[in-house]
Parts: structure tokens; sequence; C-alpha cells
């Protein structure tokens, strides 16, 4: 069937097999658009910042807009002993939210809506928290594992509770992402199908239900950019004040 | 006048304050990352105990019990990350 909402999410080669040792190391349409939207960055970044002139124009405006933005989630979320990570999350923030809306073009591709992708980001982010909490706070850092004021016959337990607890914050934080972005455009591909199927008779309804829907997406596309940086910035303010 | 020196004085004063306060620029954190928090926690905490379970439980070979009882402790620790989040959404 043409109409398969699944579809869209099919990964395939582009250009010639490469492959190194067992490994598929081919140019696939999903690194064609993890591509596109880091050009698109830079580009937007390299013009804004060009002129640098007192009046911004609209790219300008884009750039600096964006820089405060996130500048002050940081400060707001993690303090400003976060501001040596401001590189960081500032382009994570940027490289999901441009993937997020590239894919909101029709035929395009959605990156973050496979989970290996976000799962990659967040282990990133993961396993860099966890090593600057060590580097910061030395042995100290597992303190985060043992909350105060805890008798220490249930010790044991709540010790492996809050691992688990620890463990599963890249799980939900790449999940999350993958589920909204995969969710979404499922939905709209259903409803797109029953336009065709309805006809010019009975289609209206779904299609307008489809620009609806669109709205949403594009809301939900940034959000989930907003979410998965501000929640790296938590994570963050976590290993950086540790205050359990 | 007298208006205009006290509104300067005040001005003042309050810039000290704020050099003085070390805690001026730990804000709580913004409460719609905490809100868009709550609908994974409880789900990813379960399966992460079920992994670890049932990775426990094939190198130690004691088939079904730790994943049983692993899978109870993620649904804990799940259920006091949604506590925590909610907890942060109220402060």
């Amino acid at each position: 069937m043409a109409t398969n909402p699944m579809h869209q999410f099919e990964v395939y080669r582009i250009g010639p097999e490469i492959k190194l040792g067992a490994i598929d190391i081919s140019f696939t349409n999903a690194s064609l658009f993890m591509v596109i939207s880091s050009l698109a960055i830079l580009l937007i970044f390299n013009l804004g910042s060009k002129k640098n002139s007192l009046l911004p124009n609209k790219v300008q405006l884009l750039a600096e807009l964006s820089y405060s933005f996130v500048s002050k989630m940081i400060s707001d979320t993690a303090g400003s002993k976060a501001k040596p990570y401001f590189a960081f999350i500032f382009s994570l923030f940027m490289f999901v939210l441009f993937c997020n809306m590239f894919g909101m073009i029709p035929y395009a591709f959605t990156v973050t809506s496979h989970i290996i992708v976000t799962f990659i980001l967040a282990s990133f982010i993961f396993i860099g928290v966890t090593i600057i909490g060590f580097m910061k706070h030395g042995l100290g850092y597992l303190k985060l594992f043992v909350p105060s004021g805890v008798p220490a016959v249930l010790l044991p337990l709540i010790v492996v509770i809050e691992i688990i607890s620890y463990l599963s914050r890249p799980v939900s934080l790449s999940v999350r992402l993958f589920a909204n972005m995969m969710a979404g455009h499922t939905m709209m591909k259903v409803f797109g199908g029953f336009v065709i199927s309805l006809g010019i008779v009975g289609g209206w309804l779904p299609l307008s239900f489809s620009v609806a829907l669109t709205g949403l997406e594009i809301l939900v596309a940034f959000l989930q950019a907003y979410v998965f940086a501000i929640l790296t910035c938590i994570y963050l303010n976590d290993a950086l004040n540790l205050h359990h | 006048m007298p208006k205009d020196s006290l509104k300067t004085r005040l001005e003042i004063a309050k810039s000290k304050i704020a050099e003085k306060n070390p805690y001026k620029d730990k804000e709580p954190p913004s409460s719609i990352g905490t809100a868009f928090k709550l609908s994974t926690e409880l789900v990813s905490a379960v399966v992460v105990g079920t992994i670890i379970g049932f990775i426990l439980d094939t190198t130690f070979g004691t088939k079904p019990w730790l994943i049983l009882i692993f899978f109870f402790v993620g649904v804990v620790a799940g259920i006091i990350n949604v506590f925590r989040s909610a907890k942060n959404m109220q402060e």
C-alpha cells in the first residue's frame, strides 16, 4: 500500500555502499538530513554574526534571540556554574530543533523519530554529566545515591532504587523525544490517508484536522527540543550543585 | 526631590544586596521542563529495573527471581521519580 503511515520512517542508502570492516557506514537519508540541519545552523549563525550591526537584520535577530534564550534557560536552571557548558547545550538545542523542524517539511525525513539517534544523544549527555559530577566532587558525587536521613536498615534498598532512578534518565530523555516525534508524524500520515480514501465528499473533515495537527506538530517540535535542552540543564545542575 | 533621592538610595541598596547574596543566580528550575518529565519518568525506571534484573539473572543463573525483584524495585524508583518531579514543580 502506498499510504503506509510507517513508510516515512524508512532509512535507505543514498549513493554507494561504504563498509568499515563489518560495519555499514553508508550515507543514508538520515545522515543527509543531519548534514542539512547542521549546515542550516552553520549558515544562519555565520550570516547572523557576520555584520554585527547595532540595528540587527532578521537573520542577526534570529541568532541573537536564540542565543539569549538558551543563555537565560541555562542560568535559570543550572546557575552561573553551568556557563562553560553553554556551547554544548546551545548546539544540542539547535541540532534537535532543526532536525525536528526539517522533519515538518513534506517528503522530508525526521531524524529524531528514530530511537537510536535520540538514545545516542541522551547517553552522550548522561556519560558527560556523570564524568563532570565525578570531576567536580570526586567520590563525593556518590552521595547522590544516598539521601540523607535514611535509616541504615533501608539503605541497601534505597541505594539500589536511587541507582535505577539515575540510570533511567537517558532512557526517559530519549524515549520522550522519539515517541513524540514518531507519534505525531504517524498521526499526520494517517489523517492524510483518510483524506485520500474519503475523496472529495467526506475528505474535508480529516483535511481540516490535518491542518490543525500540522500546527500542533510544529509546537511539539519546538517544545521537545526545549524540553531536551532544559532536562540536560537540570541534570547538569544536579552534577554541579550537589544538594541531596 | 526627596522622593528621587530615596529611589536612588533604594537602587544602590538593592544592588548591594544582590552582590552579597550568593543564591541570586540560582532560581528554581522552570516548571515546564519538570512537567514534561513526568510522562516518561515512570515507564523508563521500570524498563531500566527490568533490564538490570534480566542481566543479573543471566550472569548468576537465578532465572526468574532477580528479574521479578528488580521489576518491583524499578516500579518503586519510577514512583519516586514522579514524586520528586511533582515536588520540584510545587516549589
